[in-house]
C-alpha cells in the first residue's frame, strides 16, 4: 500500500513536471485556464491574430466548456518545419496548426494532416465550399486587390496589368514574402493562369529594371505607403482595410483579371495529442459570433454563411456581387509542385 | 614520498575528468550530434512534395559550388565579414588602449558603456539603425536640413547599412578582447621604447602591436565568425535584395523546406568560416613570431 502510494506520488510529480515542461515548450498561453474538458494546443501566428483567437474563440467559447487552450506561437515556416520534424513521433506537440490554404495543401501532400471528421463539426454545414478541405478548414478569407495612393498615381488602376506596370517606376512596391501572389498576379496580367506563372516573369523583370521597390514584409509596405515612398502595390483587401484605418491614404481596386483568394485556416496534425479537442475547437471557430468578431476586428471575411456581418462592415471588407464572381481560388497542386522553383527564380533572378 | 604523491595526482586528474564530464557530454549532445545529423541530411535528396528522400549524394554541395548565385552570396558574406572585422579592429584598438591605460576613477563606467550594448539583442539594435537609416529617418532628415542632399539617400537595404549594423554588434566583443590583453602589457615597456628614442608610431608598431597580437588574433576570430554567421542584421538592414549566407540558409530550411540543400549550405558556411579563421590565425601567428624574433634581434644589437 505504501509502495503504491509512493508510486502515485512519484507519478504525480512526473506528470506535474511534464505539464510544466509542456507549458514551457510552447510560446504563449491564452487566458483560458486548465479545465476538465482537456487541453488544446493551437499552433498559430502571434500578434493580433493570436490575441483575437483568444478573445473571440478560446475565452468565450472554449473555457465555458471546460477546455484549456494553449497557443504555440510562431511564424508558419517554423511551425511547418516543426510539423515535419515531429512527423515520426507518435505524439506531437500541437493539436491544430494555423496555415494558409496553400500551406495546408502542402502539409497534407507531405502526409502530415489528419483527415477532418466533419461529423464532429456540426457548424461545418454552413461552410463555404471553397473553405472545406478533406484535410483542413478555412477560418477567414480575403482577396488580393490593388492598393494605390490617388495623390501619387493619377490614373486609377483597374487591373493587375495596370498595377504591375514598369511605368510606375519606383512608385511600385512589391512585398518579398508575397512572392507567390505577386508572380501569380503578374502571370494573370500577362496571359498566364493559375497553373502557369511563366508569362508573368518578363513583366516582373521589366518592373524591377524600372526601379520597383522590393520591401521585405507587409509591415514595411504599410510604412512605405504611409510615408508615400510607394504609391501602388497589391495586397489582401483585409490588410488594406487595416492600413486605411491606420491612416494610409490608399484606395482599393478589385482587379479585372480576377481576385485571387487568400484563405487562412487550420489543420490537425496526424499525431495531435487531443484530436477530439481539436475538432471541438474547429467547430467553435465556425460559430457565427466568432466569425463576426473576426470580420469586425481583422477585416477578413467569414468562411461560413450564417455569420451576420453589419452592412457597413460588409461594404468595407467584402466584395460586391460582381466582384464575388471574379474571386478565383489558387491551384494548390501547381503551387506545391513548383514553389521551390518559383522561389529560386524570385531570389536568384528577380531579386539577384 | 614520490610513490605516495603519484596516486594523489592521479586522483586529482580523475576528479577533474569527472568534473568536466557533464559539460563535455552536454557539448557532445548539444553541438556534435546536431552537426552529425545535419551532415547526414546534406547528403539526402530534396523533392518538393516529400521534402527529403534518404540518399547518399553530393549533389547539394555540387549545386551550391557550381551556381554563380550561391557562390556570389558566399563571397559577399566573406567580404562583409572581412570589412567589418578590419574596421572593428581599427576602431577597437584605440578604445581598448585608452580603457587599459586610463587611471580615471570612471574606468568602470567606461567599461560598462562598452558592455552595455551587449545587453540589447541584435534585432533591437538593428531596429534602432532602421529608425536612423530610413528615408525619413534621422540621418536623412539631418542631411536634408543642413542642405547636403535634396532627396533622401537610400541607406536602408544596402551593404553600407549591413556593415554599420554588424560593426555595432561586434565592436564591444573586439574592444573587450583587446582591452584584456593590453591590460597585461606593462606600460614600462612602452616607456622604455619611448625613452630609447622611438617615436609613438614606432613604439606602437614594434612594441605594443606585437605584444597585443594574441588579443588582435582573438578579436579577429571572434568578429569574423560573428559576421560570417550574422542573421538579424542582414535581414533587417540588408532587406530582400542584399543576401548573405545566414538568412539564405534559414530560407532554405524554413521557407522552402529544402533541408538537404539548407544543410549543405550550412556545412559550406561552417567550412568556409573555419578555413578562413584558421588561415588568418596562422598568418597572424607567423607574423607575430617574426615580429618577436625581430624584436629580440634588435634588442641583442
Amino acid at each position: 500500500m505504501e509502495q503504491h502510494s509512493a508510486d502515485i506520488k512519484r507519478r504525480r510529480l512526473m506528470q506535474a513536471a511534464g505539464a510544466l515542461a509542456g507549458v514551457a515548450a510552447v510560446g504563449g498561453w491564452s487566458p483560458a485556464r486548465a479545465q476538465a474538458g482537456g487541453r488544446v494546443v493551437l499552433g498559430t501566428w502571434g500578434g493580433d491574430y493570436s490575441k483575437l483567437l483568444a478573445k473571440n474563440i478560446d475565452t468565450p467559447l472554449m473555457v465555458p466548456k471546460k477546455y484549456e487552450v494553449v497557443h504555440d506561437i510562431g511564424g508558419d515556416p517554423e511551425r511547418r518545419a516543426k510539423m515535419r520534424a515531429e512527423a515520426r513521433l507518435p505524439r506531437g506537440t500541437d493539436d491544430l496548426q494555423g496555415l494558409s490554404a496553400a500551406q495546408m495543401y502542402e502539409m497534407n501532400e507531405a502526409g502530415l494532416c489528419l483527415p477532418i471528421d466533419y461529423a464532429k463539426i456540426p457548424n461545418s454545414k454552413y461552410l463555404l465550399p471553397q473553405m472545406k478541405y478533406p484535410y483542413g478548414i478555412g477560418h477567414i478569407y480575403s482577396g488580393k486587390v490593388i492598393l494605390y495612393n490617388p495623390k501619387l498615381i493619377a490614373t486609377p488602376p483597374t487591373s493587375f496589368a495596370d498595377s504591375l506596370d514598369p511605368r510606375h517606376g519606383a512608385k511600385l512596391g512589391i512585398i518579398d514574402i508575397q512572392y507567390q501572389f505577386t508572380m501569380m498576379a503578374a502571370a494573370l496580367a500577362s496571359g498566364g493562369s493559375m497553373t502557369n506563372y511563366e508569362p508573368g516573369k518578363a513583366r516582373l523583370m521589366a518592373c524591377r529594371k524600372a526601379g520597383a521597390k522590393i520591401l521585405p514584409t507587409n509591415e514595411a509596405m504599410a510604412q512605405a505607403l504611409q510615408n508615400e515612398d510607394v504609391g501602388i502595390c497589391i495586397m489582401w483587401k483585409a490588410r488594406a482595410v487595416q492600413w486605411q484605418k491606420a491612416g494610409a491614404k490608399v484606395e482599393t481596386v478589385a482587379p479585372k483579371e480576377g481576385i485571387p483568394l487568400y484563405i487562412s485556416g487550420f489543420v490537425i496534425p496526424k499525431n495531435a495529442p487531443n484530436k477530439d479537442g481539436a475538432h471541438f475547437w474547429l467547430n467553435e471557430m465556425l460559430e457565427p459570433a466568432a466569425q463576426e468578431a473576426f470580420a469586425e476586428d481583422m477585416g477578413y471575411n467569414p468562411s461560413v454563411t450564417d455569420a451576420k456581418i453589419p452592412p457597413e462592415t460588409e461594404k468595407r471588407i467584402g466584395f460586391s456581387a460582381e466582384e464575388r464572381k471574379r474571386l478565383i481560388d489558387l491551384d494548390y497542386g501547381y503551387l506545391a509542385k513548383n514553389d521551390a522553383a518559383l522561389k529560386e527564380w524570385w531570389d536568384k533572378t528577380f531579386k539577384g | 614520498m614520490v610513490a605516495a604523491a603519484a596516486p594523489a595526482a592521479g586522483e586529482r586528474r580523475w576528479t577533474a575528468a569527472a568534473a568536466l564530464a557533464p559539460a563535455s557530454l552536454l557539448v557532445a549532445i548539444g553541438i556534435v550530434l546536431p552537426i552529425v545529423i545535419l551532415f547526414r541530411y546534406s547528403l539526402n535528396q530534396f523533392t518538393p512534395t516529400k521534402m527529403m528522400v534518404d540518399a547518399f549524394t553530393l549533389e547539394n554541395y555540387a549545386k551550391f559550388l557550381t551556381d554563380p548565385f550561391y557562390v556570389a552570396v558566399l563571397v559577399r558574406t566573406i567580404r562583409v565579414a572581412a570589412v567589418c572585422t578590419a574596421i572593428c579592429l581599427v576602431l577597437a584598438f584605440p578604445m581598448a588602449y585608452c580603457l587599459a591605460r586610463t587611471r580615471s576613477r570612471f574606468k568602470n563606467l567606461l567599461l560598462l558603456a562598452v558592455i552595455l550594448p551587449l545587453f540589447v539583442g541584435n534585432a533591437v539594435r538593428a531596429a534602432g539603425w532602421m529608425v536612423l537609416f530610413g528615408n525619413r529617418g534621422f540621418v536623412n532628415a539631418l542631411l536634408m536640413a543642413i542642405g547636403i542632399v535634396r532627396e533622401p539617400l537610400q541607406l536602408m537595404y544596402t551593404e553600407f547599412a549591413v556593415i554599420v549594423g554588424v560593426i555595432a554588434v561586434n565592436l564591444p566583443f573586439v574592444v573587450l578582447t583587446l582591452q584584456a590583453v593590453l591590460e597585461g602589457i606593462e606600460p614600462a615597456i612602452e616607456e622604455a621604447a619611448l625613452g630609447l628614442g622611438a617615436d609613438p608610431w614606432r613604439t606602437f608598431r614594434h612594441v605594443v602591436l606585437p605584444l597585443a597580437m594574441p588579443g588582435v588574433i582573438a578579436g579577429t576570430i571572434l568578429s569574423f565568425i560573428l559576421a560570417m554567421n550574422a542573421y538579424a542584421t542582414p535581414v533587417l538592414l540588408g532587406g530582400p535584395t542584399f543576401q548573405m549566407m545566414g538568412p539564405t540558409v534559414y530560407n532554405q530550411f524554413a521557407g522552402l523546406s529544402n533541408w538537404p540543400f539548407g544543410a549543405a549550405m550550412a556545412f559550406i558556411l561552417m567550412t568556409a568560416t573555419l578555413v578562413l579563421t584558421l588561415a588568418s590565425h596562422w598568418l597572424a601567428q607567423a607574423r607575430y613570431r617574426r615580429a618577436t624574433v625581430e624584436a629580440v634581434v634588435v634588442a641583442g644589437k
